[in-house]
């Protein structure tokens, strides 16, 4: 199977690089949600995608969560 | 009675050996079509020749690419290794000759591992054995004092561990970069492409897993925020900026609170600091640190500053420069060579100057058997220096005075201010006194800061606080200079190696420009071998040999073992690899499609905005040029490309059409320029 994102060997639904990306992405959210004391999911990938200093592959996997 | 063969590493050696021993008197002429001196020295008659550096090379008999596991290995003579090496035959045959009428061999190689190994290697096979009567001239500058001191106190070798361990180092990574480059790209061949090479070698594997686990968290990295707090103080009539003493304040309540607490309120200088510091001489140059200054100070890549220093070294200009010591030991005479220096009208003054006190140099604490720190000679230059070896020399020279200078004194402040229970920091620091930093001029890397003018007890008023939202940068990527850094730091490659293999790894598309971006190439094949051969990119295995090497040098490790053992872990790695050939073929061979695409797409095609713009040849004419992916699609646009050279795509687009620029290579100067034929920046005006 390939990853849907990159075409690599996929790990499971996705190839390890993705897969970590998808883990980082999730474990910055709580993250991001006490440094402004609320934020919704929706709005947080948002500005995780927007943000210049975001990772190439955590990138594709906000735009993969947002279904893009 | 026969003469003495000199055997040198480099015909440059050869000529500044020869004019050392003979005063200037040597005749030359050509044997086998190789330039060799001749002249009698007291009641000795000497002949002196020269290697091309390595002119035998480790082989396997069969030389067939597609097989492997491949572990009987021979020495042969390069020419037979490397077509490019076409010239070492007659060398070789040279050599042969003139040591059929020799009765006494010197190896004149360099003092080190690689030198050790050439006059070896020559001296057994070119010269029917002679490597364990021969004799050895030690040096470390080819100044004519140096070269008579090591002529006078020639000494046969005993144990010969630095060729031994050479040897052996040649064969272990012949054997690992062999076996696993063939399993590699007979994988990659088998997925149905046509032959690439994928190599692999014992310190660039896990060199390249360095830049991989780098690679990977800036691509998956997510910027968490932060806050950053600074305040604006006024007092009669003058105002200082001071920041909040927590630089990064991690939620945006608690950084406006702060705003709010302090924002028009008195402030209290609590505590004032001002002391003189004292910073040291910077140690004497080994090769590591010669590179990376000259990386910092002119952006040099590592391999670019030892060929420099290499052609300084041949030049007498400066010592040996693949050396790991930082220390300057008193043989080398230090006041002779800053006599020498001082004749330079650029070097004068100060030389004079450190010449009237006493020479005592900082010491580093790294050391080297075989040659001292790299230090100048004393010696002027005797043709004219090119820009980059002026460059270096000139570095050289400062930090061998720098040494000799004395401690330089800092007066550093820094200052508190409170408000309302929050801390508030402002400092500074100025050089009060220059010392080392004089000599080494603008290599030292010290900054004015002004001091902040406070006095304990002092009242301000708090006029602006500034909160900033920001965000956790990504790491950044190695350059050439940290990642030869990561690799000593590692214990990974030599002083004389760790450049090379930067530059393979740059050479093999793994990594792509300055920035050292791991290609997808790159990534697939240390993923492809963390997963069925993850010793060749950890750095334990390559670490443990690197040791045993070490052994093998000082002669308290056997060389045929290590090769066993080594060949025993490769075995099994090399059956891994095997047994997965299939998905290791499908992973290596997709990355380098991706990769072949990638070097044909120039950019984003400004007429449709919506396809690529990609280099493809032309069926009927055969020449390349310009196309849109979209051309199916009706998008014509298109443009020439040069016939001849290689294209290169630079990410870039032209800032006057938007169109693509390229970087084109071949023949004389590479040049960029901006593919759009139309594009305003080339009409003429």
């Amino acid at each position: 199977m390939k990853c849907p994102l990159c075409g690599r060997e996929a790990a499971s639904d996705l190839c390890v690089y993705h897969l970590e990306a998808r883990e980082k992405v999730k474990l910055a959210y709580p993250l991001w949600v006490k440094a402004y004391g609320r934020m919704e999911w929706k709005d947080y990938l948002d500005n995780v995608k927007r943000n210049v200093q975001t990772g190439q592959w955590a990138k594709e996997i906000v735009e993969f969560l947002q279904g893009v | 009675m026969g003469y003495t063969l000199v055997i040198c590493e480099k015909p440059d050696a050869a000529r500044r050996i020869s004019d050392a021993l003979s005063g200037g008197t040597s005749g030359s002429g050509l044997v086998e079509g190789t330039l060799v001196y001749r002249f009698r020295r007291g009641q000795e008659d000497f002949v002196v020749c020269s290697a091309l550096g390595h002119v035998y090379g480790i082989s396997d008999p069969l030389e067939e690419r597609s097989v492997y596991p491949v572990f009987d290995v021979e020495w042969y003579s390069s020419d037979l290794v490397d077509e490019k090496s076409a010239g070492v035959a007659r060398r070789i045959a040279a050599i042969r000759k003139l040591a059929v009428g020799a009765s006494k061999f010197v190896n004149a190689c360099d003092f080190d591992v690689e030198g050790e190994t050439i006059g070896y290697n020559l001296l057994r096979y070119a010269c029917g054995g002679r490597e364990r009567t021969a004799l050895r001239a030690k040096f470390s500058t080819l100044t004519r004092e140096d070269l008579l001191r090591a002529f006078d106190s020639l000494e046969v070798q005993a144990g010969q561990g630095l060729a031994r361990a050479g040897r052996a180092r040649h064969a272990i990574d012949f054997v690992w970069g062999v076996n696993l480059s063939r399993a590699l790209s007979q994988s990659a061949l088998g997925s149905g492409h046509r032959y690439r090479t994928v190599s692999v070698g014992r310190v660039q594997g896990p060199t390249l897993g360095f830049l991989e686990r780098r690679e990977r968290e800036i691509r998956e990295f997510v910027p968490i925020p932060y806050w950053k707090i600074a305040g604006v103080f006024k007092r009669d009539g003058g105002s200082i900026a001071a920041a909040y003493s927590k630089e990064k304040v991690e939620t945006r309540s608690l950084a406006e609170k702060v705003r709010t607490d302090c924002l028009g309120k008195e402030a209290v200088a609590t505590v004032v600091r001002k002391r003189v510091v004292q910073v040291g001489p910077p140690v004497p140059f080994n090769i590591g640190d010669l590179q990376k200054e000259a990386y910092r100070a002119f952006g040099y890549a590592p391999s670019r500053t030892l060929q420099i220093a290499e052609r300084l070294y041949l030049g007498a200009l400066v010592s040996y420069p693949r050396t790991g010591s930082q220390r300057l030991p008193p043989s080398i005479d230090y006041a002779a060579i800053m006599r020498g220096i001082g004749k330079l009208p650029e070097y004068s003054s100060d030389a004079a100057e450190l010449l009237r006190g006493g020479l005592k140099p900082v010491q580093g604490p790294k050391s080297d058997a075989a040659h001292p720190a790299i230090h100048p000679t004393g010696e002027t230059p005797k043709r004219a220096l090119d820009a980059s070896e002026s460059a270096v020399f000139d570095l050289v020279v400062r930090r061998y005075m720098a040494a000799f200078g004395p401690s330089a004194r800092r007066e550093i402040a820094d200052a508190s201010l409170v408000v309302q229970g929050h801390e508030f920091r402002v400092g500074g620091g100025r050089t009060v006194f220059s010392g080392w930093m004089k000599y080494y001029g603008r290599y030292a890397g010290y900054r004015d800061v002004g001091l902040p003018p406070v006095s304990e007890g002092d009242r301000f008023l708090t006029a602006e606080v500034t909160v900033e939202e920001k965000f956790e940068q990504r790491p950044s990527r190695y350059n050439q200079s940290s990642l030869l850094e990561k690799m000593e730091r590692e214990e990974i490659g030599t002083k004389a190696t760790r450049a090379e293999i930067i530059a393979t790894l740059v050479g093999r598309g793994y990594v792509s420009g300055e920035s050292m971006e791991v290609t997808d190439l790159g990534l697939a094949v240390v993923e492809t071998m963390a997963r069925y051969a993850p010793s060749v990119v950890g750095t334990g295995l390559t670490r443990d040999i690197e040791g045993k090497l070490e052994s093998v040098e000082v002669g308290s490790g056997g060389e045929a073992a290590l090769l066993r053992e080594t060949v025993r872990t490769l075995a099994d790695q090399l059956a891994e690899l095997s047994l997965n050939e299939e998905s290791v073929g499908r992973e290596i061979d997709s990355a380098q499609m991706k990769a072949v695409a990638k070097s044909f797409t120039l950019g984003r095609c400004p007429v449709c905005k919506n396809g690529e713009l990609r280099v493809i040849r032309s069926k009927a004419t055969r020449k390349r040029f310009v196309g849109c992916s979209n051309y199916s699609s009706g998008c014509r646009a298109s443009a020439p490309l040069p016939q001849s050279g290689t294209i290169r795509a630079t990410v870039k687009a032209c800032e006057r059409c938007s169109w693509p620029i390229i970087y084109a290579l071949g023949g004389g100067r590479p040049w960029r320029l901006c593919v759009n034929p139309n594009c305003p920046g080339k009409r003429k005006s």
